[in-house]
C-alpha cells in the first residue's frame, strides 16, 4: 500500500519538487500559478463535496461527525500547547498548536485521490468536516496566548490585531471562504439545477488529478525548502513535527471507530486530525501573533508533518483502518 | 516634498493602506511580489499560496509636514510587522 501511493503521480511529483531543491535544479514554478492551482483544488473539493452531501443529506452520523471534528480542532491545540511549552515561548507554542490544530486541505485532498485508486468509497459531508475545523485551531490559539502569556512571564504586548479582524481573518479568510461557498453552491446546483452538474465535470473532474499533481510538485519544492530551516530549529520541534500527527491520527482512529465512520471516512478523519495548517493558520497568526517566529510554525507544518503524511502517512493510516474498522456492509 | 520608501509584508499592505488614507496621503504607489533578504531571512514567493509570501514596495510622494503625521503609527506597524521605511527628498519634474 505505501508502494501504491508512493508510485501514483500526485506523490512521485511531490517527491520530484523535493528532489530539486536538494539537487539544487533551477526548477521553479512561477509565483501565481501556485496560488491559482490552490484555490482550483479548494473550489473542486467544496464543489464535489456538496454535490455529495445533496445526494447522501444531513443524517445524525453526518451530525456527530461534524461534530467530533470540530471538538478535535480546538482539543489537539490545547494538548499540541501544552507539549510545546517545555521547549518554547508562549507565542510560538500557540502559534504551533493552532497550526497543528488546524487543517491542511491538500493533504485531505491527496487522501481522497489516494481512496480513489483504491477504489473505496467515501463520503462527501467529509468536506465540510474540513471546512469547519479551520477557524476553531486559530481562536484556541490566540486565547491561549491571551491567557497564557503573561503568567508565562514573557512579557510585551500580546495580541496586536482586535478582536474583530482576528475573528474575520479566522472565519474569512480565502481558503474557509472558498470552501464553504463552494460547498453550498454544490449543495443548491445539485438541488436545482443538476443538469448544470454535467457542464462543470471537465472542469472539476478531468483536470483534477492533473492540477493536484502540478501542485504537488510546487509544495514539494516549497517544503524541501523549509525542511531546512525545521532542521536549524532542532530536533525537539523535527520530533513533534513527526509524532504529533501519529498520535492524533490514532485519536482520529478511536473517534473514528466510535462513530462507526465506514473506511474512507474514517481515513479522511484520521488525515483531518493528523494534518497541519500552512495556509490559512500562518497569515492569521502572522497578524494577530507576530511575536511568533514564522519560519517555526511554517516550517514544521509544511517541511516535515506535511511530506511525512502525504508520503507514508495516508497508507499507514489506510492500514490501521483496515486493521481496526469494519468493512460496512 | 518627500519620498517615503516602506517594503513590508504584502499580507500587511491593507493595515499600511489604512494608515495612509487616514493621515491624507495625496497617493501612493504599490509594487507587489517584492523579493530579495533581510532580518528575517530570505524573503521569496514560494509561500504565496499562504498568503505569507513576499514583501510589497509602498512609494509615497507628500509633503514634509504630512509624513511627521504619519512618523508615530509607521514606526508602530514597522516594529510590530516587520519591514524598513525611508524617507528622502523629492523634486517634481
Amino acid at each position: 500500500m505505501v508502494l501504491q501511493n508512493l508510485l501514483s503521480p500526485p506523490v512521485l511529483f511531490f517527491v520530484l519538487g523535493m528532489v530539486a531543491v536538494l539537487l539544487r535544479s533551477d526548477l521553479e514554478i512561477p509565483a501565481p500559478l501556485p496560488k491559482l492551482f490552490s484555490l482550483y483544488l479548494l473550489l473542486v473539493i467544496g464543489f464535489k463535496g456538496g454535490v455529495e452531501l445533496q445526494h447522501s443529506g444531513i443524517s445524525q452520523q453526518v451530525l456527530l461527525t461534524i461534530g467530533a471534528a470540530v471538538l478535535m480542532s480546538l482539543l489537539v491545540p490545547l494538548s499540541s500547547y501544552w507539549i510545546l511549552r517545555r521547549r518554547l515561548d508562549a507565542f510560538n507554542a500557540a502559534a504551533l498548536a493552532a497550526a497543528y490544530g488546524s487543517i491542511s486541505a491538500v493533504t485531505f485532498i491527496t487522501a481522497e485521490s489516494f481512496l480513489d485508486t483504491s477504489q473505496l468509497p467515501y463520503d462527501g459531508f467529509m468536506v465540510a468536516a474540513l471546512a469547519l475545523m479551520e477557524s476553531p485551531a486559530i481562536i484556541v490559539g490566540l486565547l491561549l496566548v491571551r491567557a497564557l502569556a503573561p503568567r508565562a512571564g514573557d512579557g510585551g504586548e500580546k495580541t496586536v490585531g482586535g478582536w474583530g479582524s482576528v475573528l474575520h481573518e479566522a472565519f474569512l479568510n480565502s481558503s474557509v471562504l472558498l470552501l464553504i461557498g463552494s460547498l453550498l453552491i454544490g449543495l443548491l446546483s445539485s438541488a436545482f439545477s443538476p443538469a448544470a452538474l454535467a457542464k462543470m465535470e471537465p472542469f472539476s473532474g478531468g483536470l483534477f488529478y492533473g492540477a493536484l499533481s502540478f501542485f504537488l510538485l510546487d509544495m514539494g519544492i516549497v517544503a524541501a525548502q523549509r525542511l531546512q530551516d525545521l532542521l536549524r530549529a532542532g530536533i525537539f520541534l523535527v520530533g513533534f513535527a513527526l509524532l504529533a500527527p501519529l498520535a492524533h491520527a490514532l485519536v482520529g482512529l478511536g473517534i473514528s471507530r466510535l462513530l462507526g465512520l465506514p473506511q474512507g471516512d474514517a481515513l479522511l478523519f484520521m488525515v483531518l486530525c493528523a494534518s497541519a495548517s500552512y495556509i490559512a493558520v500562518p497569515a492569521a497568526m502572522r497578524m494577530s501573533i507576530p511575536q511568533a517566529n514564522p519560519s517555526l510554525y511554517l516550517s514544521s507544518a509544511l517541511g516535515l508533518t506535511f511530506p511525512f503524511n502525504v508520503v507514508i502517512g495516508i497508507p499507514l493510516y489506510m492500514a490501521l483502518v483496515q486493521r481496526l474498522i469494519p468493512i460496512l456492509p | 516634498m518627500k519620498r517615503l520608501d516602506l517594503i513590508i509584508p504584502e499580507l500587511e499592505l491593507e493595515r499600511l493602506r489604512r494608515v495612509l488614507r487616514r493621515a491624507g496621503v495625496p497617493g501612493y504607489s504599490v509594487i507587489r511580489h517584492v523579493t530579495g533578504y533581510g532580518a528575517a531571512g530570505e524573503v521569496s514567493e514560494g509561500l504565496e499560496v499562504s498568503g505569507t509570501g513576499a514583501n510589497a514596495h509602498v512609494l509615497v510622494f507628500c509633503a514634509p509636514a504630512l509624513l511627521e503625521s504619519l512618523r508615530v503609527e509607521l514606526r508602530q506597524l514597522l516594529g510590530t510587522y516587520g519591514g524598513v521605511a525611508y524617507v528622502g527628498d523629492a523634486e517634481p519634474l
